[in-house]
């Protein structure tokens, strides 16, 4: 039950959109803001007037700007193909939803009182108000759903279009993760981790808690129909759940491990036990930061990889070589298959496998 | 700074419209549906900037339609409950 | 929308300001029973306290003890979640070989939006990191299966008010693919103050207890609770030789792309919400014996719903059970298929608390004292903000 891959649209610190995402590889690094306690790997929605009158943009706030312009770009990317209405499913996942906005409601209410609590905030601050946006912008009228699971919002909503396209609930789907950086989790980091200045994410290194938070958003636009012009290739397997004491079982063989370890030193150790050493690997989150959705992004330069033909090299401060072939050089081969695998705390995982189609 | 024009300063920031300036406002122009195209999410919200800035409370939809014609009907609605 | 294969219900659990369980929620429905009251968990300074239908705290001690390690709502999953569990005969340990998985619907559960711990980091104090940490640790889907010792996937909806609906038409979907044997779904939603203030300030909430569909509404009350069904494939039915009480028949979800907060006037999502749901569970409109309907009693919801419903269900009985239970946001839908099962189970719907005159911008009425049914089949449908609209046939024919 593959599903297809015509259209991704991506933004994050390293910019907006697919070319700029590739860039941001072969570069290396991506641009950091400080900002309240520590740095923050910020997106950019400016591009966003591109494709939506500001006008309309007027009440809706980063969280929702950020997951319309990755809408808008898949789909500009997919080369704008026609949304039959009833037939393109929309979903959005988020680990933390439009928390700034939730916390700007509470403001509207501490600072006047309840009878000032703002409707305009507070109809935002639910979780599925990306959705309903991007909905109503591309007048959609087929299924539409959010998820928030944390860690692994991104493959276990994965699965649900999947269900969507093979029960024949859509034709396509516009598959979307997102979430953003707010001063109250800036805060709650300095409280768990301490203040760190330096910014330089150093995933799967097991001494240093290194996470720096991030935000953006990853767009897909998937079809159970092979899709011969984009060359992002296909998704062919997903696995979400618990691991409960028991040994995981990951693919092993030719394929190579995308590792969704963002420098949080508790999770990155769960990569050390629970994946097959000697496997070859690569870890891009330098280039985006920590967030929930994290694993978008690896989807995103998973369909690239398999696009360009190649694999990017790992930011150099990626560590984990003692246990894992990092590859720190562009390596021209055609990957076979990509694992993008994600472990969260405490036992939950995900697992997407993209291959040429 | 008279009540008229502090209410179109309110509207314009509280409400973030972006495409126009206090001043291009009139004071009898529809501020629902064609004239400065607020919708009903605007409404509920206008009640609370009213609430917060004149202490004026509007108690439902019924008393906001009438209040919510113009700018003219809105500071004559917020003068007579402020006297009264 | 192709057809498809019925899934087994085997197990409910539900609790509600109506009652602590399932019988006991049935039981204040057919007795006309509510209980609205202002908040006693938290209070406002709105000059008119509007209702809610809230849990008393020592209720909801006897069901599941204080625990200052898990939010409300997951407390409140993880209560409908046992009674199911007891209800299907399963126990913790009874789910080796089997690939279970778990799907709820909330809003508050998923919503980092705890008001003390903010006010206290805005005055520029340095509040206990446990509030967070618990917020962190509560997701309600990972809750239950951490709970229960389940290992496949788990997913929580946060489609607002259609979150309930979704998660059991999503878990029914995990069943027929053959993704999982076993599949707790449903929905779990706390009172707080944050959704308090926020329906208030829509000004969509009634200061007396709800009238939905009544000439008269002035809008909801909120609610809080949560039900559970336990779905199972062929295979684990066999298995366990287990008793099966219901089955989803079919699901059906479809967004307006209209307004953030009100439906389209149209009815077109709920419109096609309904239409693929009975789609796929090959049902026409003549094998439904009632609507359990959204119903909260807003002026532009229940004007909506019963545009759709006398264009396609024309002469099916309807009715809302918010009178009894308050909007419970995203276990609503959850709730209301518990309730729906539980009528054609009984043979009977509840009066339609609340109700006294008709409108005619309506032009229908809801039941207005119990009523007998004979069919076999019913609907429950859940319109949401962003303009998400769910909808499920269940069905009790050939349990």
């Amino acid at each position: 039950m593959g599903i297809f891959i015509s259209g991704v649209g991506v933004v994050g610190a390293f910019g907006s959109g697919i070319g700029d995402l590739k860039a941001c590889l072969e570069r290396g690094a991506a641009p950091l803001i400080t900002q309240g306690p520590g740095p923050v790997y910020r997106a950019d929605t400016s591009r966003l007037e591109a494709f939506v009158p500001k006008k309309s943009l007027r009440r809706i706030d980063h969280f929702s700007q950020m997951a319309i312009l990755g809408a808008f770009l898949a789909l500009q990317d997919a080369g704008s193909p026609s949304l039959a209405a009833g037939r393109t499913g929309l979903i959005v996942c988020s680990g933390y939803g439009a928390s700034q906005t939730t916390f700007s409601f509470l403001d509207s209410v501490i600072n006047d009182g309840d009878a000032c609590a703002s409707p305009t905030l507070f109809s935002n601050s639910v979780h599925n108000s990306a959705a309903g946006h991007i909905s109503i912008l591309l007048k959609l009228g087929g299924p539409c759903l959010t998820v928030s699971q944390f860690g692994v919002s991104v493959p276990s909503s994965l699965l649900t279009a999947r269900q969507w396209l093979h029960e024949g609930r859509a034709d396509q789907v516009l598959f979307g993760a997102v979430d953003e950086y707010c001063d109250v989790l800036g805060y709650c980091w300095s409280r768990f981790f301490g203040e760190d200045d330096m910014g330089i994410m150093t995933p799967l290194s097991q001494e240093r808690q290194s996470a720096v938070p991030g935000e953006g958003a990853a767009f897909f636009l998937l079809s159970k129909d092979k899709q011969e012009k984009s060359g992002y290739g296909a998704v062919v397997d997903i696995r979400t759940g618990r691991l409960e004491g028991e040994a995981a079982d990951f693919p092993g063989g030719e394929a190579i491990y995308f590792l969704g370890a963002d420098g949080h030193k508790d999770c990155d150790r769960l990569y050390r036990d629970m994946t097959p050493s000697g496997i070859d690997a690569a870890c891009y989150s330098p280039l985006y930061g920590s967030l929930p959705v994290g694993t978008a992004f690896d989807m995103a330069i998973a369909a690239l990889s398999i696009h360009e033909g190649k694999i990017f090299a790992s930011p150099e401060s990626v560590a984990g070589q003692e246990r894992y072939r990092i590859i720190k050089e562009p390596s021209a081969m055609a990957p076979e298959s990509i694992v993008c695998l994600k472990l969260a705390k405490k036992d939950e995982y995900g697992l997407i496998t993209l291959k040429h189609g | 700074m008279n009540l008229n024009e502090e209410l179109k300063k309110i509207i314009v920031k509280d409400l973030f419209l972006e495409d126009i300036t206090w001043d291009q406002i009139e004071d009898d122009a529809p501020l629902f549906g064609e004239g400065l195209g607020l919708d009903s999410l605007d409404a509920v919200e206008l009640v609370v900037i009213i609430q917060k800035h004149f202490n004026v409370e509007i108690k439902d939809m019924d008393e906001g339609r009438v209040a919510f014609q113009s700018i003219n009907s809105l500071a004559s609605f917020i003068r007579e409950r402020q006297t009264s | 929308m192709n057809r498809s294969a019925p899934v087994a219900i085997t197990g409910i659990g539900c609790l509600s300001a109506a009652g602590m369980s399932l019988g006991e929620n049935m039981a204040s429905l057919f007795s006309g029973r509510r209980r609205a009251a202002p908040p006693v968990r938290f209070s406002s300074s709105h000059p008119c306290p509007y209702p809610v239908f809230e849990i008393p705290e020592d209720a909801l001690s006897n069901n599941a003890p204080e625990n200052k390690s898990v939010s409300r709502t997951c407390r409140l999953g993880l209560a409908a979640a046992i009674e199911a569990m007891k209800d299907a005969g399963l126990e913790a340990g009874q789910f080796a070989g089997l690939k279970a998985g778990v799907c709820i619907g909330t809003t508050v559960g998923s919503a980092m939006n705890n008001e003390e711990f903010y006010r206290d980091y805005r005055s520029g104090m340095h509040p206990d990191m446990i509030t967070i940490e618990r917020f962190l640790q509560g997701n309600p889907a990972s809750v239950i299966a951490r709970e229960f010792g389940l290992t496949g996937p788990c997913q929580t909806v946060v489609n607002a008010c259609s979150s309930g609906t979704d998660a059991i038409g999503i878990g029914a979907s995990w069943i027929r693919s053959g993704m999982c044997d076993m599949v707790i779904a449903g929905g779990a939603d706390e009172l707080c103050r944050v959704t308090y203030n926020g329906f208030i300030s829509l000004m969509i909430t009634d200061d007396l207890p709800c009238r939905p569909f009544d000439r008269d509404r002035k809008g909801l009350n909120l609610g809080e609770g949560a039900a559970i069904l336990i779905l199972e494939s062929d295979r684990a039915v066999m298995k366990r030789k287990t008793h099966i009480r219901a089955f989803v028949l079919g699901y059906g979800s479809a967004c307006d792309g209209y307004h953030l907060t009100a439906p389209s006037p149209d009815g077109r999502g709920l419109t096609k919400a309904l239409a693929d749901a009975l789609k796929e569970s090959g049902k026409a409109a003549g094998d439904i014996a009632f609507i359990n309907t959204h119903g909260t009693a807003t002026k532009d919801n229940d004007r909506t719903e019963i545009k759709v419903l006398r264009e396609m269900l024309p002469h099916v009985p309807f009715v809302s059970t918010k009178g009894y239970t308050g909007h419970t946001l995203g276990a609503a839908g959850a709730i209301e298929a518990a309730f729906t099962i539980a009528c054609l189970e009984a043979g009977m719907i509840p009066a339609n608390a609340g109700f006294i005159l008709t409108d005619p911008e309506l032009g229908a009425a809801p039941v207005v004292e119990n009523t007998r049914i004979a069919k076999k089949t019913a609907l429950s449908d859940s319109l949401a903000f962003g303009g998400h609209n769910g909808a499920l046939v269940l069905g009790i024919e050939g349990v």
